[in-house]
């Protein structure tokens, strides 16, 4: 391991303290515990989003909390969801008397985690919660007959339904409408993850698994798991082909389709070779007929040292187009 | 009946977890990592302590505190599970300070729905609920016909006990015993033996 921290026990907490330090205008935290993040600047009225899930993925998740996104995070240990307790704190602190709307990852771990919060926001303090909990990453199961559980991991596609949903918030729109726009966003977003190097928690110290120099995996998860098959690296185009390919066939996108796109590296790639794949997924796209309204390129939701990237795709509406251009910032998002 | 015998009966569960720990530990060993028996033991445990010298006259509140410290104190799977389905269970009884028989129904129910909510599990899976399940149609059946509550808990006792060993069969669908696939059938869930034991010290309480 090869890193630039101190005890590795001390991680989150040392990175949480700094996040303090750097934005003292935009975060702040609650019940003396800086795992329980919230925005500096509460707005009266407003409907509170909040979301959570282990460390290890910045920007994700934390760092949307803020103007016109979400309004608290639960931090949880890396790769380890926060507590109850430490979900309530927050929940409580954003709740202006509108509700709370909780949007995570589908993780068994999240989501115990969060329902006992949610019961326990309703039954202790009578606050309103609801959830929406977002599984884009297509390579990780199959999509879901009616009526049955969403078993798809949730990945990079969070982003859009943080954006959308917090600018619906932020229009003050109610907890309904602010929870059907995020179920919108989650229903029209598929993700694909291709990974090249392994991640290294640090408190293990040694690489998640082993992968050979000149392999890739393609459909890996952002923790590590399993993809859908593991091969020789290929030339980016081919790459980028091969998952736009699952993906578009997927919800399925068609020709005349409005998408947003979000090229994402996953920790260790550079944005250079992430604008060689966005190269290729113009034109991908613009052969299938899909036309591109706006592109997102950068690490937006990272597996902490792991190369690779995700390409997510969200198929617009006129409603959706709006609360995406709506103005955002934080402390790592701007627009 | 009033908070004391939520107290009494809060107070059996503990006693009966702390009695069958080792038992628990070995029934979960066979599938398991083994800790069920701490988990159950220390969860009750902390459940107990956090209402015993309590004021609290609210049904309700008293049963969702208890599951709160249990969950804090045990926050593993079934740790959680088992607080989600005293927490539930005080959230249908907010607001009671007298128990009527058919409280106790909506109780177990209520602990049932709790439980199989969260762990997003159903009836036949080979879990808690496989021993839980007839407890609660048997305590439902006995009262509504008139059946005193001492002799409806010891038949519902009675209910979860062959829940539990009927679980030998099934075949398991969650946890680590679903790893085994068909292998799983010969083996008695660990789960449904709390199921059992939860009921056998509310006959004991009531």
């Amino acid at each position: 391991m090869k890193k630039i921290i101190n005890k590795p026990e001390n991680y989150v907490k040392e990175m949480l303290e700094g996040i303090y330090i750097a934005h003292p205008d935009q975060l702040t935290y609650v019940a003396d515990d800086v795992h329980c993040l919230v925005t500096a600047n509460k707005i009266p009225g407003k409907v509170g989003i909040m979301t959570g899930g282990g460390s290890g993925h910045l920007p994700l998740f934390l760092g949307y909390v803020g103007t016109g996104m979400l309004d608290g995070c639960a931090v949880g240990d890396v790769f380890q969801s926060p507590s109850p307790e430490q979900i309530l704190a927050i929940t409580k602190e954003i709740d202006s008397g509108a509700g709370v709307l909780y949007i995570y990852g589908n993780y068994n771990g999240d989501i115990f985690n969060f329902d006992m919060a949610a019961e326990m926001a309703d039954f202790e303090e009578g606050i309103r919660t609801e959830t929406v909990i977002a599984g884009d990453d297509v390579a990780s199961a199959a999509p879901s007959k009616p009526d049955e559980k969403n078993k798809r991991r949730g990945v990079a596609g969070i982003f859009f339904v943080y954006k959308c949903a917090g600018a619906a918030a932020e229009a003050m729109m109610n907890l309904d409408e602010v929870k059907r726009i995020a179920e919108k966003t989650c229903a029209n977003v598929r993700t694909m993850g291709v990974a090249l190097t392994p991640c290294t928690v640090p408190r293990v110290g040694k690489p998640s698994f082993q992968i050979q120099e000149d392999e890739m995996e393609i459909g890996m998860g952002i923790h590590g798991e399993t993809g859908i098959r593991r091969g020789k690296l290929e030339p980016a185009d081919n790459i980028v082909d091969e998952m736009l390919e699952k993906i578009v066939s997927d919800i399925p996108y068609v020709a005349g389709d409005e998408v947003a796109v979000l090229v994402n590296g996953l920790g260790a790639t550079t944005l250079d070779e992430q604008y060689i794949m966005t190269r290729r997924i113009n034109s991908y796209l613009a052969d299938k007929g899909i036309k591109v309204y706006r592109y997102y390129v950068g690490e937006y939701v990272t597996s902490l040292d792991m190369a690779g990237a995700s390409i997510s795709l969200l198929k617009l509406d006129e409603e959706l187009k709006e609360l995406l251009d709506k103005p955002a910032k934080t402390p790592f998002f701007r627009q | 009946m009033d908070y004391n015998s939520l107290i009494g009966f809060l107070f059996e569960l503990k006693e009966i977890m702390q009695v069958n720990r080792d038992y628990l530990i070995d029934l979960d060993s066979v599938v398991g990592d083994g800790d069920l028996g701490l988990t159950m033991s220390d969860g009750f445990l902390a459940a107990y302590n956090a209402v015993k010298d309590s004021n609290e006259t609210d049904c309700g509140k008293l049963l969702y505190f208890a599951g709160k410290a249990m969950g804090t104190a045990v926050p593993s799977t079934m740790g959680t599970l088992m607080a989600s389905g005293l927490m539930r269970a005080g959230r249908e009884l907010k607001g009671k300070t007298n128990l009527l028989p058919q409280d106790f129904v909506t109780l177990f129910q209520a602990y049932m729905d709790g439980v199989s909510d969260r762990g997003k599990a159903k009836v036949g899976e080979k879990t808690f609920l496989d021993g839980l399940d007839p407890a609660v149609s048997t305590l439902q059946n006995n009262i509504s016909s008139g059946i005193d509550i001492k002799d409806a808990a010891s038949n519902a006792a009675e209910a979860a006990r062959k829940g539990f060993e009927n679980t030998v069969g099934m075949l398991a669908v969650h946890g680590r015993a679903a790893t085994r696939g068909e292998a799983s059938r010969s083996l008695l869930d660990p789960g449904a033996a709390v199921a059992m034991l939860i009921m056998e010290a509310f006959a004991k309480s009531i």
